[in-house]
């Protein structure tokens, strides 16, 4: 089979990666896109963080352990991850103590990773006063900007910003992410959109290879109707299309001989619209883009929102027809509704523990253990309980290894505020800083006895 | 003649030096180099520069019209076939004398059929003097170093051969016709008609007159219908309400204002859009939810806005703006908000009430990839060179479009056609309909096969295989070079030429397919009523704009900084000012009904802005108030204002920074208005400093310079043109003094047919110009050049006297010239269906 042919059969972005066994890696290096970290030799060894949001707040007493130390049987809402209990490290007693402006969920959101107020604005919650958007940078870009700012840590996007099902509208309940005041980061949502932007270029130019052949053929045939001056034009068109052809096939044949360094990039299902009942189709599909994307190196810190704060999605395929918000306002005595919660963050949960597998099975590119080992999972959210709207006792589950924090057990700061665990990740990630956020929550410093 | 050899010649190159300092101390922009007007042996001579511009791709397709350096094969064979030509024509008495002279004396050095030889002198014999300016030259320079062995009879002759056998325009025209040449889509071409591709089931917006923003003002924030207070079209969004209502029946705690309409591209560039709020805004641009700027939540005290975009000047692009003032529990701040935008030319301001229309247009689609650009090397743009670069942005262009269609234009049509999602077949059609309209041509089943069956075969998902289509078809020839639709119906031709002289687009308009369906685009009339009832639109405007913009250079004059101490206060918003100003002039000239030429040179009026009239004073004040929300107002009438010759944007253009540049201005109209070539200078001079002459005047300062007998040469005909504008200074204000001493605006010009004409300032050139042949010519040649793209004699070498003809009988009126260059650049298509009806008919 001639390389033409070869190329003009590998028709789509899965069966070219099959066939030539492309690594986005190789593959980016190849076709001379910004890829892999940078810079030079890392001293360091590598670290990731991906922060996980899910909203409207927990039921406590089926999600926190009883009590501290090690862990060991786990509440139902965190069932999934007891096979992973050795990685997974609990912190009760952090607290969201930002006040201001914004209603409860706003603060709960917005002042999560940020740990500063929000702006005076005109967005009106269901009580306090409106508010407007956070007044500080958030921890995910501030670790990026610093990681970035190193050649030793350097990747090609610093940080991804992942979302599922988060509405169309830019407002405060839909922002977690922050580049600085008054600038709030939207998460991509649509799988295909990331895909894009992770491997649209490449995958680009393979389908320009799959379909110069057809085009060339055409400019052939014209040819034949034109006078000499007019066919030296066409003939000229040619020549560079047939040669950029040809570069592309070379860019093929070197991908293909570089197939030890594999992460395929991944295979998306076609035609997957974004809908209420696809959400765990398109979790697991935004999930495995994270992945690979690590694999890849593209970034070492991820943001990946599932929904957003008051979100409503209806989990019809756990049986559950209202909108998750409507629910949690239900006060406790509410049975049904309760149990409910308890499957919806049951749910959650379980995203978070197929993401821990998928790390955990993965051994580390180039380093020891499994990527897991490299990188912490902070599952997070805005509130503490929903029909409280508490921000006291904030959800945050920490699995894998990334910022070296001693896993395997609970921990209860009791009543601790959550910018002292910023610092403490921005510690733990190399950066240590006087404060985060709000320097008044931050007077005592990073929290301690997390390593 | 002031023929140089290459030892003078530090290019090294053979012909006239490539980019070579103009004596006159200006840039080595090659503006001096003579400009061709049409495609003869003129052209050739740009074959060094060229090379050097367009790589060797483009030097290959030269060489096929024989480049005068490395003499190939082509070369020889082109100036074989001159000889051949020559050899042939009947000579009169005085003509064969004067041959004979030319082979003894002249030949050695001009070669023995004007080609030029290398290392005397080396340009091809050719040019615009009338017989009897030659004559007078030979006699007194030629040949050079022994004038006297050649004078008086002799000298009429060898003029009289020269001209008839190679030297003139006619002779050049018998010699080598031109042809028209394959080109590919201009980027503007390009852009434009991917944007016709994108809305191709919408309708098109017409130029209606109408301007500002259709605005509804609500109570509350919601936009209930009861709560509509006040329906009214605003001009332009620049409010500062404070704490009042905007209208009278709004709380002012707790409202809501929709502005929409469209918005109008003066040119095609890259634009900031500003917004200045104080309250929530949408900011929807281009198409209905297509968010443009998202200051949903109003917070803390961000107020400024700003986002960029590449906008194209055929289009009207829908706008939509909710602003909301929302109650709340803490303090309200006051309203506010501004609609502003930094143009191409960097000069922010409000949007205006002339660039915004208060109904809607449907969704468009702008190009964002940047795009290289064109070949400009016959003084227009046009598509006759591949490059690298090209290709590659061609290929990124056909993606961006891919995933505009995917976004917006896929899911509306699947919404539209429920029935048949099922199996694909309602993503064939829709991509079928897509690609022929591209393609100019109803797709075949070998095309079809080829473009969509293959290739949503190979890819199961919808959006990929969209981007799979889209990328084959838009990199296709049958996109890509226009004229490949030969094997296509005459009326489908037709409609295809017509869009691409009058829109530069692909004739996806409803007029088009119409007319093509009707087969109603078969004589000179049917063409010309269709291409009447396409003058109003958008697309049209944008291409006559960029034509007087070609016509008149501008490009070459957007930097016009002047000496501070001289001219305090002429900054970059003065400049913007007057070049907006210049521009509404002729778009003012070319749109009303009278639609005459002659007005160029004639109007009194002008436009002016607060900033102009409060600089220049006097003629420039408005002749009526200010109107809020417009920039510009017609000034009062006076003798001062003489059309676009008085204008301080062009006149400032064509001056130094501190003093004024008759010969800038002279070459201007030598070589623009009037249409005529100038050699370059034979050496790169600097211009005398005024400080060293303090007594002397520009005029006389120009005068002692150019006063050597091989500067006259040109310099009597260029500064006896340029010397007429002296009585405006360097920022183009009038003046009856310079340094104490009256202005002498007296001068004089020799027509192609050798008639002297005299002048006694502005007003006498402004009148000349007006019905001059010469002028008349070079403008309808430059607007037929640049509608077409080709060059007008390969369309028959009287096509140029037709239109002058047609134009002169219409009263000078420039729409009706557009229309008649269509009817002209149609005609080849439409004889062709002569031709088959004709077979036809005897069959």
């Amino acid at each position: 089979m001639g390389k033409r042919e070869r190329l003009k059969e590998c028709h789509t972005r899965r069966e070219f990666v099959k066939r030539f066994g492309v690594s986005a890696a190789a593959a980016n290096l190849l076709m001379g896109l910004p890829s892999l970290s940078l810079g030079g030799t890392e001293k360091r060894r590598k670290q990731r963080l991906v922060f996980v949001f899910s909203p409207n707040g927990v039921i406590p007493a089926h999600f926190w352990p009883d009590q501290p130390g090690e862990h060991r049987e786990f509440k139902r809402i965190l069932q999934p991850l007891a096979d992973l209990r050795q990685h997974v490290l609990t912190l009760k007693g952090v607290c969201n103590k930002i006040k201001g402006d914004g209603d409860g969920h706003m603060r709960g959101i917005g002042c999560l990773l940020t740990g500063i107020e929000l702006f005076p604005g005109d967005i009106q919650g269901g009580s306090d006063t409106p508010a407007g958007w956070s007044m500080g940078i958030s921890i995910d870009q501030h670790l990026k900007n610093q990681l970035q700012a190193d050649p030793a840590t350097r990747t090609r996007f610093g940080s991804l910003e992942f979302g599922v099902m988060v509405p169309d509208r830019a407002d405060t309940w839909t922002r977690w992410s922050y580049a600085g005041p008054n600038q709030p980061v939207a998460p991509i949502d649509n799988p295909y959109e990331m895909f894009n932007k992770l491997y649209g270029q490449s995958r680009n130019r393979e389908i320009l290879a799959s379909v110069l052949d057809d085009v060339t053929e055409d400019f052939e045939r014209v040819k034949e109707l034109l006078s000499k001056e007019d066919r030296q034009l066409l003939e000229n068109h040619v020549d560079l299309v047939r040669g950029i052809e040809k570069e592309l096939q070379m860019e093929l044949e070197m991908a293909k001989r570089s197939e030890d360094n594999v992460h395929l990039v991944p295979d998306l299902p076609p035609n997957v619209d974004e809908e209420n009942d696809n959400m765990p189709l398109l979790t697991r599909m935004q999930m495995d883009l994270l992945v690979n994307s690590f694999l890849g190196d593209f970034a070492r810190i991820a943001t990946f929102q599932i929904t957003n704060s008051v979100g409503q999605p209806r989990m019809r395929w756990l049986g559950i027809d209202e909108g998750h918000h409507t629910l949690s306002h239900e006060p406790d005595s509410n049975e049904d509704a309760y149990e409910k919660l308890i499957k919806i963050n049951t749910w959650y949960c379980e995203q978070v523990a197929y993401l821990a597998k998928r790390l955990a099975e993965t051994p580390e590119p180039g380093g020891d253990g499994s990527m897991l080992d490299h990188t912490t999972i902070i599952w997070t959210n805005e509130l503490g309980k929903g029909n409280s709207h508490t921000r006291d006792n904030i959800p945050f589950v920490l699995v894998g290894g990334g910022l070296g924090f001693k896993t395997g057990r609970a921990l209860d700061f009791k009543n601790v505020p959550h910018n002292r665990l910023l610092m403490s990740i921005c510690e733990a990630m190399g950066h240590p800083t006087p404060s985060f956020g709000n320097p008044d929550y931050c007077t005592d410093g990073p929290l301690t006895g997390l390593a | 003649m002031n023929g140089k050899n290459s030892a003078q010649n530090p290019s090294g190159n053979r012909g006239w030096p490539s980019w070579r300092a103009c004596g006159i101390g200006c840039s080595p922009c090659g503006e001096c180099l003579p400009r061709p007007i049409i495609l003869t042996a003129r052209d050739y001579q740009y074959g060094d520069a060229l090379r050097v511009a367009l790589g060797m791709g483009m030097a290959l397709l030269l060489s096929l019209f024989g480049v005068p350096s490395e003499p190939t094969r082509a070369e020889e064979d082109s100036i074989a076939a001159l000889r051949q030509a020559i050899s042939q024509l009947e000579l009169t008495p005085i003509q064969r004398h004067g041959a004979e002279i030319y082979a003894n004396l002249c030949a050695d050095c001009h070669g023995d059929v004007g080609q030029g030889v290398e290392g005397a002198f080396e340009a091809p014999l050719v040019g615009d003097e009338s017989i009897g300016q030659l004559a007078d030259r030979i006699h007194r320079t030629m040949p050079e170093g022994s004038p006297e062995e050649c004078e008086g009879e002799d000298a009429q002759a060898v003029a009289e051969y020269i001209h008839y056998a190679f030297y003139s325009e006619a002779a050049q025209l018998r010699l080598r016709p031109p042809k028209a040449l394959l080109t590919h889509l201009t980027t503007t071409q390009l852009r434009q008609s991917l944007a016709d591709l994108f809305a191709m089931d919408s309708w098109m917006p017409t130029v209606s007159g109408e301007q500002g923003l259709k605005a509804e003002y609500y109570n509350g924030e919601r936009r209930k219908k009861e709560e509509l207070k006040a329906e009214r079209v605003d001009p332009a969004i620049d409010f500062d309400w404070g704490r009042d209502p905007p209208v009278e029946g709004i709380d002012p705690d707790e409202f809501s204002i929709l502005w929409s309409g469209g918005l109008v591209v003066p040119e095609s560039g890259e634009y900031e859009i500003v917004v200045h709020s104080t309250c929530s805004f949408m900011f929807y641009l281009g198409g209905g939810g297509r968010e443009f700027i998202n200051n949903h939540v109003q917070s803390g005290d961000k107020t400024e806005f700003r986002r960029k975009i590449y906008l194209l000047a055929g289009s009207v692009y829908p706008l939509r703006i909710e602003f909301r003032q929302r109650k709340r529990k803490t303090e309200i701040p006051p309203a506010r908000i501004q609609l502003a935008w930094a143009p191409p030319d960097g000069v922010e301001r409000p949007i205006s009430a002339e660039n915004l229309v208060p109904h809607g247009a449907p969704a468009t689609f702008s190009l964002q990839t940047p795009l290289p650009p064109d070949d400009r090397s016959y003084g227009y743009e046009r598509g006759i060179g591949v490059s690298r670069q090209w290709e590659e942005a061609t290929t990124a262009a056909a993606i961006e479009f891919a995933e505009a269609i995917i976004d917006e234009k896929w899911p509306e049509y699947q919404r539209r056609h429920r029935d048949k999602v099922k199996d694909r077949q309602a993503l064939k059609e829709f991509l079928e309909q897509l690609l022929s309209a591209a393609m100019r041509r109803p797709l075949d089943d070998a095309l079809r096969q080829r473009y969509i069956d293959n290739q949503l075969a190979a890819e199961p998902d919808d959006a990929e295989a969209i981007k799979r289509v889209l990328l084959a078809g838009l990199k296709s020839p049958f996109f890509l070079y226009p004229s490949l639709d030969i094997d296509q119906p005459p009326a489908a031709r037709t409609a295809n030429q017509l869009a691409l002289v009058l829109l530069d687009s692909l004739p996806t308009d409803k007029r088009l397919r119409q007319a093509i369906e009707s087969e109603k685009l078969g004589t000179d009339e049917e063409v010309r009523r269709i291409a009447r009832t396409l003058l109003n639109d958008y697309r049209v405007r944008a291409k006559t704009r960029a034509m007087l913009h070609g016509w008149l250079n501008l490009d070459h004059l957007s930097d016009l900084s002047k000496d501070p101490e001289q001219f305090p206060g002429f900054d970059q918003p003065l400049v913007a000012d007057l070049r907006m100003s210049l521009l509404r002039l002729l778009d003012a000239i070319v749109w009303s009904e009278s639609s005459d030429y002659r007005k160029f040179f004639t109007l009194d009026r002008s436009l002016t802005t607060p900033r102009i009239a409060a600089y220049y004073g006097d003629h420039w004040l408005p002749a009526e108030p200010w109107k809020t929300g417009f920039e510009t107002q017609w000034t009062v009438s006076s003798p001062k204002h003489r059309g676009l010759l008085t204008h301080p944007f062009l006149l400032g253009g064509l001056a130094y920074h501190d003093s004024t540049s008759p010969i800038h201005r002279g070459v201007f109209l030598t070589r623009y208005l009037l249409g005529r070539v100038i050699r370059p200078p034979a050496e790169a001079f600097s211009p005398l400093s005024p400080d060293l002459h303090p007594d002397l005047t520009t005029r006389e300062r120009v005068e002692l310079q150019t006063s050597p007998e091989f500067c006259q040469s040109c310099h009597s005909k260029i500064n006896a043109l340029g010397f007429t504008l002296e009585n405006f200074d360097a920022i183009g204000r009038y003046r009856e003094t310079e340094r104490g001493k009256p202005i002498d605006p007296r001068g004089s010009y020799i027509t192609r047919t050798g008639e002297r004409v005299e002048f006694s300032g502005a007003a006498d050139l402004a009148k000349f110009l007006a019905e001059s042949d010469d002028a008349v010519r070079a403008f309808v040649t430059r607007a037929f050049q640049h509608f077409v793209k080709q060059p007008p004699a390969a369309f028959g070498a009287d096509t140029v006297d037709r239109l002058v003809e047609r134009f002169r009988a219409s009263g000078f009126k420039i729409s009706e010239l557009i229309v008649e260059i269509a009817v002209e650049a149609t005609r080849p298509m439409r004889q062709a269906n002569q031709e088959i009806a004709s077979t036809t008919a005897r069959q």
